[in-house]
């Protein structure tokens, strides 16, 4: 790992005032940013160029790229996502196998703590996506890291996606002015039951990474270290089943393979022109650019229900073969249907989810999303039913044209007996941190 | 010595351990220094290197037939960088920090034997490694226990008149100003630092919670107790036993305090013990029993945190460079628990607080914890540093 110590004396980052690290000031609250339990704490006197009061932080021994890479392969964790681009690195890539998606709302009392907040998630995810050993804090106080991995922080292919939404943008920081133009709150569809408990917030952090306790670790380690600046409002966690049969497309718990039409994620033009903000695109501040709107969509399956319902009945809901993903019209899973050879929908129904969800036209090319999703599962309901299903998130260049223009169409379809959309929110996924001395939302807040 | 001190010992020996084995020797090479420390009631690690700045792991070997603690120290001050506190006869154990430029020694210290200081390495440059700490002796901490007891005992005598006040009030029918009486008693035993165990048995009689035994047994006495009974419309008759007892307790609590030893361990260790409790049991609402009073009670839980900090304040300056984040922390969060104390001297229960509210509560509390947290570790008492 490179030195990533922020002493005023290490060279490596003297120069670089555009991002300032302020030791804590005596009677400022500070976030403990890089103390990670009170690394700062313990420490004026004492030799050792006195780690003094502020950012103390500093990460462990470089790991070995072929010790690391072995230890990957023999313990199954996914190799390291590189945490800085141009785009956040957790948009593009397929589901995870594991997931956490949790709102917030932040607490900070000032622009300036706002921008301290955006900088410790920043520093966390950094830390976190790339992996290393914990700073020692020594004697003085309770460890860095929670030791949930071990005392080497694997990367396990960890991405950590920032985002946020509209009501970050009212008069707390002086972001009305600069709100994206797109972003609204999310408001129920006819065939919603939101839970206002479970919607919105102003900051949406997604955890995507190989196992369940990478994905816990760094949500604690995000937590703990934000603990004075956010709060969170609700959490989902998900998972991405392994695809089944092999070399087909995961399921979602209706049994159904789930994202096999998605945009080409390896075509910028398209990306460009369906996921991306359009740098300097109508009506957007100029700070969106590289952002992606990220609607968040909580539904519930009526697994019991669904359960008792025949399998053909199931495939013309959906539009697809259960087994095999093929759509009704296909004999292979990624062949696209061509609607204008079934126009009164004898062989996949007009009511069919994906047929409503996306018409294949000239003219609903534009509202194509890139679709992202993860299964759910937590508890009971209040008659015994298992509640799980469905975590959506798609990324899209302007939610209404897209998402809700999708959602609209999807309308009554005869899924909703079986679904119950409870959750969620619209929020704007951050561009992305293009390098060491940039971070979460500089653009935004300058 | 206390059991969280074992635990933070064997927790560090375990990290190095498991280190040990990864870490090819200290970064930027040069040399094959050996990590092997050996040590004995006679000699404290002999000639030994460093090769410069980084993570670092020695093999602790005792080679003497008695246990010991050996601490790798800056030699100007005693400080400590790393401590092993149960080097056993014939063991080898790890010590791993991450070496930062300055001076440093090996400080051994064995049964029977005067604390052997060995030689002294120098590390070049400006590298930032893990901090030192400035150890503090049980002589530091013996007389901030004292006066924690003596504010402790003054607390319960005035504890003693308010609970016999609200008695009486109790006696008398007059259930309105025993809901007064009350709070103006219960918030005063707050203040006390009764968190985890330091009031043993009494804290149980005096403030325990009904989830054991359920709000109708009649084994459930004190505080909440009285509270459920009279902001549940519960008679007079029927709770001047309650009251009564209340009384009797405090006064047999504040009869068996003056002989109680405080561990020293724990001045240190209740100072972010007390709001830990009120973060699980006060802003959660869950010791609600009627008064909607759980954000006052935490305004107290601040008070006994205050008093803390007030005696340990003098060895804390010049070793916890968080020290005003705590109090600004703690300020902010009593200005945030304050707002909700209405004009007319009601206060908003937790469950009536908006959600912004609630959250920056939340958030302060936290926060403050964090802050807090490092005090019992830095406040432990390390009696074996007397050579400086």
């Amino acid at each position: 790992m490179p030195s990533d110590s922020l002493d005023p004396t290490d060279a490596t980052d003297a120069t670089d005032a555009t991002a300032p690290r302020p030791a804590a000031a005596p009677g400022r609250r500070s976030f403990l940013r890089g103390m990670a339990g009170g690394v700062a704490g313990g420490v004026i006197a004492g030799g050792a160029a006195g780690g003094a009061a502020g950012y103390a932080y500093r990460g462990g021994p470089a790991a070995d790229p072929a010790a690391a890479a072995n230890e990957a392969f023999v313990t199954g964790r996914l190799p390291a996502v590189p945490f800085h681009g141009t785009y956040q690195a957790g948009i593009l890539p397929a589901s995870s196998p594991a997931t956490a998606v949790v709102s917030f709302n932040a607490t900070v009392q000032s622009r300036a703590e706002l921008t301290e907040l955006f900088q410790t998630v920043t520093d966390r995810a950094r830390f976190l996506t790339a992996g290393g050993t914990p700073p020692l804090v020594g004697i003085g106080g309770p460890p860095s890291d929670s030791g949930v991995l071990g005392p080497t922080v694997v990367p396990d292919g960890l991405t950590v996606t920032f985002g946020v939404g509209s009501t970050l943008f009212d008069d707390r920081y002086g972001l009305a002015s600069t709100r994206p133009a797109h972003l609204t709150p999310m408001v129920a569809f006819p065939n919603d039951n939101l839970d206002q408990a479970q919607c919105g917030g102003d900051l949406i952090l997604q955890l995507s990474a190989g196992h369940a306790d990478t994905v816990v670790h760094a949500l604690r380690d995000i937590a703990k270290n934000t603990r004075g600046g956010m709060q969170a409002n609700w959490r989902i966690d998900g998972f991405a089943s392994p695809a089944r049969p092999a070399g087909t497309v995961p399921r979602n718990l209706m049994g159904f393979m789930d994202g096999i039409a998605n945009p080409s994620v390896t075509s910028a033009k398209t990306m460009d022109s369906l996921v991306w903000v359009e740098p300097g695109g109508a009506g957007e501040p100029a700070w969106t650019a590289h952002g992606s709107y990220f609607v968040v969509r909580l539904i519930r399956m009526f697994v019991e229900f669904w359960d008792r319902v025949d399998v053909i009945e199931q495939e013309n809901m959906i539009g697809r073969r259960r087994d095999t993903g093929f759509a009704l019209d296909s004999t292979s899973i990624f062949a696209k249907p061509d609607y204008t050879l079934d126009p009164t929908g004898d062989v996949i129904p007009l009511t069919a989810h994906i047929r409503v969800a996306n018409p294949r036209t000239p003219k609903t090319a534009s509202s194509q999303i890139l679709r992202r999703g993860y299964n759910y599962d937590r508890g009971l309901d209040p008659v015994g039913d298992l509640d799980m299903g469905l975590i959506f998130t798609c990324f899209q260049q302007d939610i209404g044209r897209q998402f809700a223009a999708v959602q609209t169409r999807l309308i009554d379809e005869p899924l909703v007996d079986y679904i119950s959309p409870f959750g969620g929110g619209y929020f704007l996924a951050l561009p992305g941190v293009t390098g060491p001395s940039d971070y979460f939302g500089r653009a935004m807040l300058a | 010595m206390g059991t969280r001190r074992l635990r933070a010992a064997a927790q560090f020996a375990a990290v190095g351990a498991a280190l040990a084995a990864s870490l090819t020797a200290c970064s930027s090479g040069g040399g094959q220094p050996s990590n092997v420390i050996t040590v004995s009631s006679n000699q404290c690690g002999g000639a030994w290197q460093l090769p410069g700045p980084g993570w670092h792991t020695f093999e602790i070997y005792n080679q003497s037939n008695g246990g010991g603690e050996i601490d790798l120290v800056d030699p100007a001050n005693g400080a400590i960088y790393a401590e092993l506190e149960d080097s056993g006869p014939g063991t080898t154990s790890a010590m791993t920090l991450d070496v930062g430029s300055g001076r440093y020694a090996f400080l051994c210290n064995f049964a029977d034997f005067n604390p052997i200081q060995g030689d002294i390495v120098t590390v070049a440059g400006h590298a930032t490694g893990t901090p030192a700490i400035l150890p503090i002796t049980s002589t530091d901490i013996v007389p901030l226990a004292k006066d924690y007891q003596a504010y402790a005992e003054a607390g319960l005598k005035v504890l003693a008149r308010e609970t016999s006040a609200l008695a009486a009030d109790v006696r008398a029918g007059h259930l309105d100003a025993a809901k007064r009486d009350w709070l103006t008693a219960h918030l005063q035993y707050q203040t006390l630092g009764a968190a985890y165990d330091s009031f043993g048995d009494f804290d149980d009689e005096i403030d325990g919670r009904a989830d054991a035994v359920g709000v109708g047994s009649p084994k459930w006495t004190g505080f909440y107790r009285l509270e459920y009974g009279l902001w549940h419309g519960q008679s007079a008759r029927a709770l001047v036993p309650v009251a009564d007892t209340l009384s009797s307790d405090v006064n047999a609590l504040l009869a068996w305090w003056p002989a109680q030893e405080i561990a020293l361990l724990n001045v240190g260790l209740r100072t972010h013990e007390i709001l830990e409790n009120a973060l699980e049991f006060q802003l959660t609402g869950h010791d609600d029993y009627g008064s909607g009073t759980t954000l006052a009670t935490t305004l107290a839980n601040i008070a006994g945190t205050r008093e803390l900090l007030t005696l340990l304040h003098p060895l804390l300056v010049p070793r916890y460079a968080g020290l005003p984040a705590v109090y600004s922390g703690l300020a902010l969060l009593q200005s945030l628990l304050e707002k909700e104390h209405l004009r007319s001297g009601r206060w908003v229960p937790v469950s009536a607080l908006s959600v912004s509210s609630r959250q920056a509560i939340d958030a302060a509390c936290g926060q403050v914890l964090q802050e807090l947290a490092p005090i019992a570790s830095i406040t432990e008492p390390r009696d074996t540093l007397n050579a400086f």
